[in-house]
């Protein structure tokens, strides 16, 4: 034997617990769900007829379904525009000097690793109409007469769970974003402050074009993640009030426990794989340029 | 000390008491849910809310831990994210060293569906999960859970230690297989030891992924005894008619102390750990 296909064989050999996992528990389940989204099937028998592309046909015709793209979208693009506006300027204001700098960053940084369930405890406990703090200061600042409902009427209940989530995710850009700025040779600002550059077209000229590969990182990733997001909003809202909160992911759970209809969620699912795979794909893309602009 | 000097000391200053204001405001919730878990409960439940309580009481964690079922809720949930870490993280080594050192056919398609696996939504594997789980018997089990968590937890295991095993330099293997040390010994002599950092790193974040588990958990756990967290945790909201928030809210704060601790020991890896090897730029 000769020693690359000695290599290659160690180099299966580590890959193979993984690679089993993978395909036990991804692959075929990813293949089963395509499957099931073919069949008319009960969560609670199992069994079923298969009946083609029906679930999708009747998905795209119901209002449910567009409704809940609909608000998947105003969720993803709400959430995204947050995140980015206070992810940045975090990252702009922890890059400067700061009094206590290493504790600003850390509290900056903490929300991004709790508990979705404790952010949601902590959250609606705020939000609450008898108690909650927020309805205290809007009433005794004379901002409002009444208790505001935060999470029980549309749009409120949109609006807060997006103001929610951007809490709890925006450090994940603060952090990107920092060790880039971080990354970003001091002799380029030194050379534009000897010909004459201004800290406002150091700010464009330099910092922005040098963020920009991150920023696309960034954005896609986010974009993936907010899009698929279940727990946030099922904790905080449960998808109303009348589903106006009720996203992609909320409406497979849906689907598949409270109204046991297996093939339909199985169907929404699908959908929700072929949208991610276009940000996949953009993703990866991405990664690759990155990848080989920092080798070469 | 001239003027200038000072009116750009004084402009610092209100600089940072201004973006300090703003750090509060970002951490006000959790101040909230810290203060709130210690006050007596007549404060709580008062208009006006106090924003200091005026004594201090541990009475709401003694409920919480001797009275609730919580105990039981922070066993399972610890149970289930060290089982699955432990899973991720081994044969995400494993895995990750062969990605990283070895050629073979294929490799570069493997590496993507690590990331593919890793940014797959959970709601798509949901519904044959919950068959592969109910077919062999694991329905409503903590082992049942630890599978489960380990479809996400092992790809961003992998993909974090891809990126850690990469950065290490070759040429102290390449010199131990001179001297004749076998493959096993520079992976566990050599490979393992350099990347330790990097695996812890990797080990606490896996587990605070899989510790924050929501959705698998509250779609193959039916009873109470076998619960974790985050499910568990509302659970006990809904079943009372008048929700204590004190004790929520020292339920969030004993939540997110291994979460905390965790943190405190890996904060320098932060960064990395964060942008999972994947937003570099």
């Amino acid at each position: 034997m000769t020693l690359a296909t000695r290599n290659a064989a160690f180099g299966y050999l580590l890959m193979a617990p993984s690679v089993l996992f993978f395909v036990i528990l991804i692959a075929y389940p990813l293949g089963q769900t395509l499957v099931i989204s073919l069949y008319h099937m009960s969560t609670l028998t199992r069994t079923g007829e298969f009946i083609g592309a029906a679930n999708y046909t009747a998905l795209l015709q119901s209002g449910e379904f567009w409704n809940a793209f609909g608000n998947t979208l105003i969720w993803t693009v709400g959430c995204l525009a947050l995140q980015l506006g206070l992810g940045v300027a975090f990252a702009l204001i922890l890059h400067g000097k700061l009094f206590l700098r290493p504790i600003a960053r850390a509290l900056v940084l903490f929300p991004y690793l709790l508990s979705t369930v404790v952010a949601v405890l902590v959250w609606q406990w705020l939000f609450n109409d008898l108690y909650g703090y927020l309805n205290y200061l809007a009433e005794e600042y004379g901002v409002v007469d009444g208790p505001i409902n935060w999470l029980g009427q549309s749009p409120n209940a949109m609006i807060s769970v997006i103001v929610v989530a951007a809490w709890k995710q925006f450090p994940f850009v603060t952090i990107a974003v920092l060790a880039r700025l971080q990354g970003i040779p001091k002799a380029l600002y030194d050379a534009a402050k000897i010909d004459g550059a201004n800290a406002w077209s150091r700010f464009w000229d330099i910092t922005v074009p040098q963020l920009k590969p991150v920023l696309a990182m960034v954005i896609i990733l986010r974009t993936i993640w907010d899009f698929k997001e279940f727990d946030l909003i099922f904790m905080m809202t449960g998808g109303g009030p009348r589903s106006s909160t009720e996203t992609l992911p909320l409406l497979v759970y849906k689907e598949v426990f409270p109204k046991l209809s297996m093939g339909s969620g199985a169907a929404i699912a699908m959908i929700m794989l072929a949208i991610m795979l276009v940000f996949f794909w953009i993703y990866a893309g991405q990664y690759d340029r990155e990848e080989s602009a920092r080798t070469r | 000390m001239t003027g200038a000097r000072m009116l750009r000391l004084g402009g610092r200053i209100c600089r940072d008491v201004l973006v300090w204001a703003a750090i509060g405001l970002i951490s006000f919730p959790l101040v909230w849910m810290v203060l709130t878990s210690l006050k007596p409960r007549i404060e709580t439940n008062g208009y006006p809310p106090s924003f200091l309580p005026s004594s201090l009481t541990l009475v709401h964690y003694y409920d919480l831990l001797f009275r609730t079922g919580f105990g039981q809720l922070f066993v399972n949930s610890l149970f289930v994210s060290l089982t699955s870490t432990l899973v991720a993280v081994l044969f995400g080594i494993a895995g990750a060293y062969g990605l990283v050192r070895f050629r073979f056919a294929a490799r570069g398609l493997m590496a993507r569906l690590v990331l593919f696996a890793y940014l797959l939504p959970a709601v798509v594997l949901l519904v044959p999960l919950y068959v592969i789980v109910a077919s062999i018997g694991l329905n409503g089990s903590l082992w049942g859970l630890v599978i489960t968590d380990t479809t996400f937890a092992l790809p961003f295991a992998l993909w974090l230690l891809r990126a850690f095993v990469a950065a290490l330099p070759p040429d102290i293997e390449a010199a131990a297989a001179i001297d004749g040390a076998g493959r096993f010994a520079i992976l566990f002599e050599i490979v393992i030891p350099q990347a330790l950092p990097g695996i812890l790193a990797t080990a606490v974040f896996t587990f605070i992924m899989a510790y924050n588990e929501y959705l698998y958990a509250l779609v193959f756990i039916n009873a109470d005894q076998s619960m974790t967290l985050p499910p568990g945790v509302l659970r006990l909201v809904k079943e009372s008619y008048d929700i204590d928030w004190n004790l929520m809210m020292a339920a969030a704060v004993v939540i997110t102390m291994p979460i905390l601790l965790l943190f405190a020991l890996v904060q320098r890896h932060f960064g990395q750990g964060l942008g999972a090897g994947s937003v570099k730029g």
